[in-house]
């Protein structure tokens, strides 16, 4: 967390800390705890009272959330702790961060990995609302089976994850936004440690059939990093039967340490985003072409598999870099 | 020569709706309403026809009203009074047959509208987000009510496909809210303490009851062929609603649920949600409502706040003691203090 953040938080809890004390003389002074409480509150400083008011603002329903149920001041709200894992936990670098179009819709594709939470998503988000000239939220399509878990589908719906359909996809890119995609899926994020960092298949291709309908710019991203946060070692495969699951992930933290076992390893992240690929050329009847559809799959995929090797080579060492 | 509207289903809120606004119109000459209970009493020119929707019978009464549009609102989505859930089939499925073999029979027929549900998409995890008319059964029908609905949608497209001179109009709408409704839905969110999923938090639309007629009324006038979804635009997440409502949450363990709302249910009056309830507020579902505001030509007034909005302000005059919810006590402490 950077210094700033920190000392804002530690004011705000001296500040409770201050409330409770004058709640507690008031209540020592002969007052009733409601009238206490008024006291207090009425010398409040200023930016507890402000958070007071926002909080109970939310309370009140008084707040937007756009028909996707993304609520942006929620996504607002947990931005520190994504804050964190990117500028302390993972060191992240970004490059070419220009190349995402500052409005207007696009499509950002991307390898994906991390077995137990795939957090490139929000890297890749992070480093568009940090480093982009413009910061503008994306949206990112999910693996369906995250959107039949409980809290974990509510908290993906509200930072802006939608389940990966090309409905979704081309619905979001007609209202131009930015949206991201990792054709890969669950073979991405459950292949083998020793597999690291080699792309799977691109699914059907079904990323380039919705830019073309739409007329959207494609982005690919390579993400260095994200593949030693989890290191896959195994397959609990029968617990993945019983619960459904694509796969249950043995890491050598996992499940070994219980819940210390999901947090994540702390490697050094290399985030690339390469030049646009515009597809507007081709018209959107080009979406029926499926050897157009391969072609366009196949070279977005080793654009992404280069810059991968390139930014491994850069990158040196996995956990030690700075 | 104006209009003749037959209502099925007229003692339905709906049904009743629909004839008190088409009873203003000049332009209709004869609005008659059928059903097996008699309507409500404020209708002035209706001509009630007291039969059952499932009995043979319609066969013989509908030809001779000579109708040219009929409007199907017997469709029910949950159990009432005298008809219990496992009546719901047969008034739904074998109803509506009934009801096609009548539509065959009266030879001035040009309109069929329907109001269907939109629980034909079902409620699932990962879905698309706005389902549009022709993403119906691509999901597995999971209840007892999801396919009901899917089996009546097969027997009007194939009425629909023999008759190509009647144009038939099935409306899928999502579930209704409004202070004088009395549904489980509403009901359920009027509780004091509103019993969740833990965990789960689903997107829903729902559609203010002025919107589900003026709807009704728009399809009456200017049917389109197929399948037209009623929704407001946008979508709302429960947590959100319940929070305008100033309802506090109460949340249970998924597999809970169910029972534990019935249970809750028949204490205080909510009822049992039918079938389609319990998957509904854990999932949620959206539906595009492009083809009702462009064909149909209604433009829904209020968007999925607005409605809840405007439910919540509707259903606030009947608190008898002062809400406790945390967004107003902090408000009143705030509000105190300054």
């Amino acid at each position: 967390m950077s210094a700033h953040a920190q000392t804002e938080s530690q004011a705000t809890a001296e500040s409770v800390a201050d409330f409770l004390r004058r709640v507690r003389t008031g209540i020592e002074d002969g007052l009733d705890p409601v009238s206490a409480a008024n006291r207090a509150a009425d010398e409040l400083p200023q930016r507890l009272g402000r958070a007071v008011e926002l909080l109970s603002r939310r309370a009140r329903g008084d707040y937007y959330e756009d028909e996707w149920g993304f609520d942006e001041e929620f996504a607002e709200a947990v931005h520190p702790l994504f804050e964190f894992l990117y500028d302390v936990w993972w060191r992240v670098e970004a490059e070419g961060v220009r190349n995402v179009p500052a409005h207007g819709r696009a499509l950002l594709v991307s390898n994906h990995a991390g077995a137990l939470f795939p957090f490139d998503a929000s890297m890749i988000l992070m480093s568009i609302m940090k480093q982009h000239p413009l910061p503008r939220w994306a949206r990112f399509l999910v693996l369906d089976w995250a959107f039949v878990l409980p809290f974990i589908s509510a908290f993906m719906r509200r930072v802006g994850g939608v389940p990966a359909s090309k409905h979704n996809a081309a619905r979001l890119l007609e209202q131009d936004e930015l949206v991201m995609v990792f054709p890969e899926g669950a073979k991405g994020t459950g292949k083998q440690f020793t597999e690291r960092y080699r792309l799977q298949r691109f699914g059907r291709g079904g990323f380039v059939e919705v830019a073309l309908r739409t007329g959207s710019p494609i982005v690919p991203v390579a993400v260095v990093g994200s593949e030693e946060i989890y290191p896959k070692l195994a397959d609990a495969r029968p617990v993945a039967r019983a619960i459904g699951a694509p796969f249950v992930p043995v890491t050598p933290t996992f499940p070994w340490l219980g819940p210390l076992g999901l947090i994540p390893l702390p490697s050094k992240w290399r985030i690339e985003f390469c030049d646009p690929i515009d597809l507007s050329g081709y018209g959107p009847d080009a979406a029926e072409d499926r050897r157009l559809l391969f072609d366009v799959s196949e070279q977005v995929r080793e654009t992404v598999q280069s810059k991968l090797y390139e930014n491994l080579v850069k990158r040196r060492a996995a956990f030690v870099s700075p | 020569m104006g209009r003749r509207v037959v209502i099925i289903g007229i003692a339905t809120h709906w049904g009743a709706q629909l004839a008190r606004r088409l009873e203003r119109d000049p332009g209709i000459d004869y609005i008659a309403g059928i059903d097996s209970s008699a309507p409500p009493a404020d209708l002035e020119r209706t001509d009630f026809i007291e039969a059952d929707i499932r009995s043979p019978l319609l066969s013989r009464l509908l030809p001779g009203t000579e109708a040219d549009t009929i409007v199907h609102c017997g469709i029910l989505w949950y159990a009432e009074a005298g008809k219990p859930e496992r009546v719901l089939h047969d008034v739904n499925v074998i109803g509506t047959l009934q009801l096609l073999a009548a539509c065959e029979r009266t030879k001035t027929l040009e309109r069929l509208v329907v109001r269907g549900s939109a629980a034909i998409y079902g409620c699932e995890g990962a879905t698309p987000y706005f389902f549009t008319e022709r993403m119906a059964r691509t999901l597995p029908l999971r209840t007892r009510f999801q396919r009901d609905i899917s089996e009546l949608e097969a027997y009007i497209e194939n009425f629909a496909r023999r008759h190509s001179g009647v144009v038939c109009c099935t409306l899928r709408y999502q579930p209704e809210i409004g202070p004088d409704l009395d549904t489980p839905l509403v009901r359920y969110l009027q509780l004091p303490v509103v019993p969740t999923q833990l965990g789960w938090d689903p997107r829903l639309q729902l559609l203010h009851a002025d919107d589900a007629t003026g709807a009704l009324e728009a399809a009456t006038r200017s049917p389109v062929r197929g399948a037209v979804n009623v929704a407001p635009s946008g979508s709302i997440s429960l947590s959100h609603i319940l929070r305008l409502m100033r309802r506090p949450a109460l949340p249970i363990p998924h597999p809970l649920f169910g029972p534990a709302l019935e249970r809750l249910g028949r204490q205080i009056g909510a009822g049992p949600l039918y079938g389609d309830g319990v998957r509904l507020l854990r999932f949620g579902r959206g539906v595009d409502n492009t083809r009702l505001t462009e064909e149909i030509g209604f433009a829904p007034r209020f968007d999925a706040e607005a409605a809840v909005r405007d439910f919540a302000t509707m259903s606030r005059g009947r608190r008898i003691a002062p809400s406790i919810h945390p967004g107003d006590l902090v408000g009143r402490v705030v509000g105190a203090a300054r």
